[in-house]
């Protein structure tokens, strides 16, 4: 049983362990305005989470992505139900809406700059737009598909529509929606750097591009480490949410 | 693994069913687009009337051409070079347990990352020129199509290569005789994630670092107030992506009409 732990998890080790030599002897043998070895990396990581700077600086892009994503699980959630639920506004609109999902909204970037200027809020429409379509297409994917019987019978027992909404629709499409936030959770983290670069530079993308312009590759590394580990973070908990709704999708 | 490789491709929710409603809400956006801005907004900002009246001598002009020309070309340049190489990776991964273990982690980290991230260090690395772009295009591309091709060749059913085996196959004309034309639909799948995110790789870089290209075009219109022109970009991009999309499913019916998504997905 240990030898085959072992064998199972010797070459992932291994790997991190020549990743990590490789990117040491990279950066030794490099000039430091090029690229930071491992070990500079991680000592600019803890001079900066000592000054306050990293932790001062996430905690603002927490704030922004954390803002954006809620807007859009708030908007997108009720307006897929209403979509799904107005056979006509649906198709109406199905066609704009996936046309509007398909558009690269970094490229509205500049548009959002000369309209709304550099505040916060021109930021959070950004995060919002990259993280509302999927939980918009999920929700009303996962509302057609209720089977016409189980609305069938909640009318035959009278059920007013928000008692609908509350006991059938919502319960039917929460696994839905949430396949929705997990792919929303990644959209919305490339929203949020977007934003922190091509609007007002805050946030850890200001950190970014601060370090650069003084060819400080460490602290470019320290910062990329920490979205790097909050995407990946991230997204594992995307999915244990989705795992966990997933139980009652039938 | 097969999910998510196959979770974003379209469903029944999109274009089918009546078309008057559909043009009557095209025709309200519109025409609440414009009423607002005409109302609210200062005078540069994109009206859908100032676009058409821009669209025909945007698109005849030559520097779009010249912008669009190199956007697309450094897009397909990155894909062939993201497609190559990525196969090969992703077949490794997928043919092969050890090469598996060793890189997923790299790979599921990597793709997991906003690709934003590495334009600072591309323009370091690169400097502001064409190849920092084609850097970013490839680190956009080339993952999702590594996770879908070592998804597609890790599905190939057991008995299609104890077959081969039997008929003493060799293991490298069995991996392009029968693994690879497998996991066909799975790359394809994974193309189409792969030529979006291209795409957006292209803009942003060309946003970054202010190389010529559509971002670019976008870039420099909307800041000198020609908001009008630089949409007649978007809307070039959106057709893009929205073409990649048709063309690659059309190509899916059309090439591997045995191959249905519902079935594999469920």
């Amino acid at each position: 049983m240990r030898r085959e732990a072992i064998k199972r998890h010797a070459p992932f080790v291994l790997s991190l362990v020549v990743g990590a030599a490789a990117w040491e002897i990279a950066g030794r043998h490099t000039s430091i305005a090029f690229m930071a070895s491992l070990s500079e990396t991680l000592q600019r990581l803890w001079q900066l989470t000592l000054t306050g700077e990293l932790p001062r600086q996430a905690l603002s892009s927490a704030t922004l992505f954390v803002t954006g994503l809620a807007l859009a699980i708030v908007v997108g959630m009720p307006l897929g139900l209403l979509l799904a639920r107005l056979k006509w506004l649906r198709e109406a609109l199905d066609v704009y809406i996936t046309i509007l999902y398909a558009t690269p909204m970094v490229a509205l970037i500049p548009f959002i700059l000369s309209l709304m200027g550099f505040g916060f809020a021109p930021k959070v429409l950004v995060v919002f737009l990259f993280a509302v379509f999927p939980i918009l297409y999920n929700t009303v994917e996962g509302a057609r598909s209720i089977k016409p019987e189980l609305i069938e019978v909640a009318r035959s027992y009278r059920s007013r529509e928000w008692a609908l909404w509350r006991e059938v629709m919502v319960p039917y499409t929460l696994p839905f929606t949430m396949t929705g936030i997990r792919q929303a959770i990644g959209r919305a983290l490339v929203g949020m750097v977007a934003a922190e670069f091509f609007l007002s530079a805050t946030g850890l993308g200001q950190l970014i591009m601060n370090a650069t312009q003084n060819f400080d590759t460490g602290a470019v590394f320290a910062a990329m480490l920490v979205i790097v580990a909050a995407g990946v973070g991230l997204m594992r908990l995307g999915r244990t949410l989705e795992a966990h709704f997933a139980r009652w999708r039938t | 693994m097969a999910v998510t490789a196959l979770a974003a491709a379209p469903r029944r929710f999109g274009p089918s069913g009546p078309l008057v409603p559909r043009i009557v809400a095209g025709l309200v956006l519109l025409a609440l687009w414009e009423f607002v801005v005409r109302g609210f907004a200062p005078d540069f900002v994109a009206t859908p009337s100032g676009i058409a009246r821009a669209f025909p001598h945007v698109v005849t002009s030559g520097p779009f051409l010249a912008a669009m020309a190199q956007t697309l070309l450094a897009v397909a340049e990155g894909l062939v070079i993201s497609v190559v190489a990525g196969t090969v990776i992703g077949l490794a991964m997928g043919r092969s347990t050890l090469s598996d273990r060793v890189l997923r982690h790299y790979v599921s980290a990597f793709y997991a990352m906003p690709m934003l991230v590495m334009l600072p260090l591309f323009s370091l690395w690169f400097g502001y020129t064409g190849a920092a772009r084609l850097a970013t295009i490839v680190f956009a591309a080339i993952f999702s199509i590594i996770v879908s091709v070592g998804d597609g060749a890790r599905s190939v059913p057991q008995d299609y290569l104890e077959v081969a085996e039997s008929f003493r196959a060799g293991r490298i004309g069995a991996l392009f005789e029968i693994v690879l034309p497998a996991s066909l639909p799975y790359f394809l799948a994974g193309l189409r994630i792969a030529a979006g995110r291209a795409l957006i790789g292209a803009v942003v870089a060309e946003f970054f670092t202010a190389i010529g290209g559509l971002g670019y075009f976008i870039l420099y219109n909307s800041r000198t107030y020609h908001e009008n022109e630089a949409f007649v970009a978007v809307l070039f991009l959106a057709g893009f992506g929205v073409g990649c999309d048709v063309l690659i499913n059309w190509a899916t019916r059309r090439f591997m009409p045995w191959y249905r998504r519902d079935e594999t997905v469920a």
